[in-house]
């Protein structure tokens, strides 16, 4: 609380940098607009729960671009989401078109905006073929670093684009290389075609950008690791090198490690629990072998396909299919 | 009937001749009994000028004549036989200028010739013969027989001045059309048998005509033999070996068209008969005109499809130019500036009243195009075109609706059906089949959007026009989302157990999320929002009646019933969307300024105690050091504050 860095701002820039009061507008917000169902509920019921979200994560879920990329914490809680909610995808092993990804993306932000997708596809492609199918682990840690970091990013590729038409002041001697050959090749030497930029170079271009930065930049130290073992690189060999870069990812804290990036326990035990109780379900078909007892329904059907269900056409209807599902009443 | 070829039989020539010429005033005495007759029968002799008078028995057969005898002295002929020979040319009986029979049957002669001085010729016999042409005839004007057949002729001409003409035989010939019979004002029999007829014109012309024989040629259609139906002489006719026979509606249309007939292929035409074809005739007429009005019906619905299509295309290369969705709105209206009226085409045949008249209408106006169409087909209800959403409005009988299982919607954008599936719900309760083509279904979350329907069985997204249809996993979405309507069929194929675990297994936890980490005054909020949104289009809505309203409330109670761990998965369409986020705005503005003021007030009693903070120390001191200093003195200090009481009051 007395840091001196807290005692060095002025009070609301200080508030501004920690992000409070962009809660604090939303919660207001939200409890102008939802005031009559609110009103019921209590106040201060309704903002501890708001903030709990908020420390929870799950705040971002359901709203608008312009709040989820709101805040640091707002995009991590976001990628988390994501990672959450769509692991299983990814451990189906479907390898899915840009274009989905950035359909289940809008199944948690409405409007999330393509070219944030595109530019992670990208990222992933190399700025190949943007058709091409993308496995769950590969797009999620490329979307991550284009996210998280997309105002960063887009200061990057103006530097690189200097650095590539040698307009840096920083240096004397810049390479020259030929546009749109993007490939990544060891340095041959000072002459000819080169590709990319210089690394060290580069990084300290990244540096300078990192210490004026008012937005969120990767730790330099780790990019300097990510940068140590090239000589020259791309814009996209960057970006991907920093995805693949463990360590960014640990201090983003979203997500696990790539390892364990299908591993979630208590979402499959939950997950277990929800087939369950899908009408028909026989004991065996079950996939981990932990799952609780599943309660047995007759008559049991294996395999066989989907029976229909005897539910006779009513003119003025009463209600139908809802009899059939047990509510989860999660509340 | 008709001229039997061979006539050996004398008597039967007689009887022949007895026949054909009634009026017996053209011989001085009965036929028997005439003398010259006898006198001259076949005239076949040896060797021609030789002495032709009947040698003993008539039958001595010798040679074959090759040329026509001259006859000298035997001027008061009448019949003259002359069958069976080799005759190339008719010549030699210009003196015979009382002939009234000339038979040349079975010859070789190949052109009529010779002819011109037998004003008196009756009959005239030129059967199996080369004859290529008709003519030469001129003179013959008291004709009454003509016998033709078995020639070459290939064309009816020059027989015109015939006017005593009874009996034509021109069978077995080369004829391909028959005309120009005009001015054969006594023909009763005409026969034609063994040609190749195609048409057959004038025969109304022919008042007498009483036989028509036109067995064996190439008759095809009534159309082409339409002028029999205009003659009213003709009793008997023949059609057998034509292609016309073959034809299932043959007999009726005959019998139809030619009321006066009594013999058809010389079968008597019953009482049964006449009836049987004047009903099946009149079926005909209906069915033709039936699929007459089908096939314009047809047409305008394919040409309103097009049309439709045409917009479709327009439009959406229009939103692929120009970023913005505002286009949308007034592209279709302006498109069109022949629209009639509001109303559609449309085809009901359960309808009455005021929806005839407009497919009357319709009909008429085959000329103008809609820009939009509405269709009931038993139990299917097809939608083209974003104006066709509007007829959900219309009355529809609860027969007509309650039978419609299957609703169908193309070239309509997804937003746009979204916003009526309320109505559908309400209006069409059976409707348990939904397809969808050229509607742009392009995100997941647009699938949510159908969970508000009562019940759907079996969905169809057409490939054409629907993007989403590319992912791999949508319909495993659409088993997740909609789960509770257990659907049976997606793109025709079967909905397997698998399938509803794996749609389970790929986004189950999305539903738990969306479910239980949504803090509570989320979950209200977005139920609803969706309850409330339902209202709003129920009450935009023409025709409402307050029954309706009820069910609604009924109906957003039941929507709880729906599973609820995915019931916050909502769709709202862009433009919605947007509005709200627009709405939103000034809310943010006024929270901004108003946390700015909190955080103001906030800072400055933070100043403020941050300032007494700094400064409280020194204050407490002097405060301190003031209270020791007035102390010092015990005595002074005692008087002081005794002053002050007094002073006090």
């Amino acid at each position: 609380m007395l840091s001196p860095e807290r005692l060095a701002l002025p009070d609301y820039e200080y508030l501004a940098q920690r992000h409070v009061l962009t809660y604090m507008e939303d919660a207001v917000c939200q409890l102008l607009e939802n005031r009559e169902d609110i009103s019921q509920y209590g106040i201060a019921r309704f903002f501890t729960e708001y903030f709990n979200s908020v420390c929870q994560g799950t705040h971002i879920l359901f709203r608008e671009f312009s709040f989820v990329q709101a805040t640091p914490h707002n995009r991590v809680s976001f990628l988390r989401a994501f990672w959450r909610c769509f692991r299983t995808v990814g451990k189906n092993g479907d390898l899915l078109t840009m274009k989905e990804y950035h359909c289940l993306l809008q199944l948690l932000c409405p409007d999330f905006p393509l070219e944030l997708t595109q530019k992670a596809a990208r990222i992933v492609l190399m700025d190949d073929a943007m058709d091409c199918l993308m496995s769950f682990s590969d797009f999620l840690f490329a979307f991550q670093i284009q996210f998280y970091y997309s105002e960063f990013l887009d200061s990057v590729a103006a530097i690189y684009e200097d650095l590539l038409s040698g307009k840096n002041p920083n240096t004397v001697i810049v390479p020259t290389s030929s546009s749109g050959q993007h490939r990544q090749r060891p340095a041959l030497g000072e002459a000819g075609m080169l590709e990319g930029v210089e690394a060290s170079l580069f990084y300290q271009c990244l540096e300078n950008l990192c210490d004026r930065h008012k937005y969120s930049c990767p730790p330099p130290a780790l990019v300097k690791e990510a940068l140590s073992n090239v000589q020259r690189l791309t814009f996209y060999g960057f970006l991907m090198a920093l995805s693949k870069h463990h360590g960014i990812n640990q201090a983003l804290g979203a997500l696990p490690d790539k390892g364990d990036l299908m591993h979630d326990p208590a979402m499959d035990e939950e997950l277990e629990r929800l087939l369950a109780q899908v009408p028909g379900l026989v004991n065996s078909i079950t996939a981990s072998p932990e799952a609780s007892c599943l309660p047995s329904r007759t008559p049991p059907r294996v395999g066989s396909p989907w029976r229909p269900l005897h539910h006779s056409r009513k003119v003025d209807g009463e209600s139908d299919g809802s009899t059939e599902e047990t509510d989860e009443s999660e509340t | 009937m008709g001229i039997p070829p061979e006539r050996e039989d004398v008597k039967q020539q007689v009887l022949y001749l007895s026949q054909i010429t009634m009026k017996s005033h053209l011989l001085e005495s009965p036929i028997s009994k005439c003398p010259l007759y006898l006198a001259c029968h076949h005239l076949k002799t040896e060797r021609i000028q030789r002495d032709w008078e009947r040698q003993g028995d008539a039958g001595s057969e010798g040679q074959k004549l090759t040329v026509c005898p001259i006859i000298n002295g035997e001027d008061h002929l009448r019949l003259l036989n002359f069958q069976h020979n080799f005759i190339t040319r008719i010549q030699n009986i210009s003196n015979l200028q009382k002939l009234i029979s000339l038979d040349l049957y079975d010859n070789q002669i190949e052109e009529i010739s010779g002819l011109s001085t037998l004003r008196c010729l009756r009959v005239l016999l030129l059967g199996k013969n080369r004859i290529k042409k008709i003519s030469n005839l001129e003179n013959l004007k008291s004709l009454d027989v003509l016998d033709l057949h078995g020639n070459q002729i290939t064309k009816i001409e020059n027989i015109n001045h015939l006017c005593e003409l009874r009996v034509l035989n021109l069978a077995r010939n080369f004829l391909s059309h028959v005309d120009n019979l005009n001015g054969l004002d006594s023909l009763t029999e005409l026969n034609l048998r063994h040609n190749q007829i195609t048409f057959v014109r004038d025969v109304d012309n022919l008042p007498c005509l009483q036989h028509l024989f036109l067995s064996f040629n190439n008759i095809s259609s009534f159309d082409s033999v339409s002028c029999l139906a205009d003659s009213s002489s003709l009793s008997d006719i023949t059609f057998d070996g034509n292609p016309i026979a073959q034809e299932s509606w043959y007999k009726h249309t005959v019998l139809q068209n030619m009321m006066q007939l009594r013999q058809l292929d010389m079968k008597r035409i019953t009482e049964e008969e006449r009836r049987m074809a004047s009903v099946l005739a009149k079926k005909e007429e209906e069915k033709k005109r039936e699929s007459h009005k089908q096939s314009l019906l047809k047409e305008k619905k394919r040409l309103t499809i097009n049309n439709v299509a045409r917009q479709w295309d327009l439009q959406q290369q229009r939103v692929a130019n120009i970023a913005t969705n505002e286009d949308r709105k007034d592209s279709d209206s302006a498109q069109d500036p022949c629209q009639i009226d509001g109303s559609t085409l449309s085809a009901f045949p359960e309808e009455t009243g005021p929806l005839d008249s407009g497919l009357n209408n319709a009909l008429q106006g085959l000329s103008v195009i809609d820009t939009y169409l509405v269709e009931v087909d038993g139990d299917t209800l097809s939608l083209y075109g974003s104006g066709a959403l509007e007829s959900l409005d219309r009355n529809w009988s609860v027969q007509t609706a309650g039978m419609i299982t299957t609703v169908s919607f193309t070239f309509i954008e997804f937003d746009e059906i979204v916003h009526v599936l309320p109505k559908l719900k309400i209006k069409f309760p059976n409707s348990l089949h939904l397809k969808f083509k050229e509607t742009n279904l392009v995100m997941l979350q647009q699938f949510n959007a159908l969970a508000q329907l009562r019940r759907v069985d079996q969905l169809t997204i057409d490939p054409q026009g629907n993007p989403v249809v590319n992912f791999t996993l949508w319909k495993y979405y659409v088993l997740f989302r909609l789960s509770h309507f257990s659907m049976q069929k997606i793109n025709g194929t079967e909905v397997t157990q698998n399938d509803m675990i794996m749609a389970e297994r790929l986004f189950g936890i999305l539903a738990h999320v969306a479910s239980s980490e949504l803090p509570q005054y989320r979950l209200i909020s977005i139920l609803g929002d969706a309850r409330k949104k339902q209202f709003r289009y129920l009450l935009e809505s023409k025709g409402k009646k307050p029954g309706i309203i009820n069910e609604e409330n009924n109906d957003s109670k039941r929507l709880v019933g729906e599973n609820t761990n995915r019931a916050t998965l909502n769709y709202t369409t862009r433009d919605f969307y947007n509005e709200k986020l627009e709405e939103i705005k000034e809310k943010k503005k006024f929270c901004k300024t108003y946390i700015e003021d909190l955080v103001k007030e906030a800072t400055e009693i933070n100043m403020k105690n941050e300032a007494l903070q700094k400064l409280w120390p020194q204050m407490f001191i002097e405060l301190v050091r003031d209270a020791v200093i007035e102390i010092r003195n015990k005595n002074s200090y005692m008087k002081l504050c005794l002053q002050q009481i007094t002073d006090q009051k």
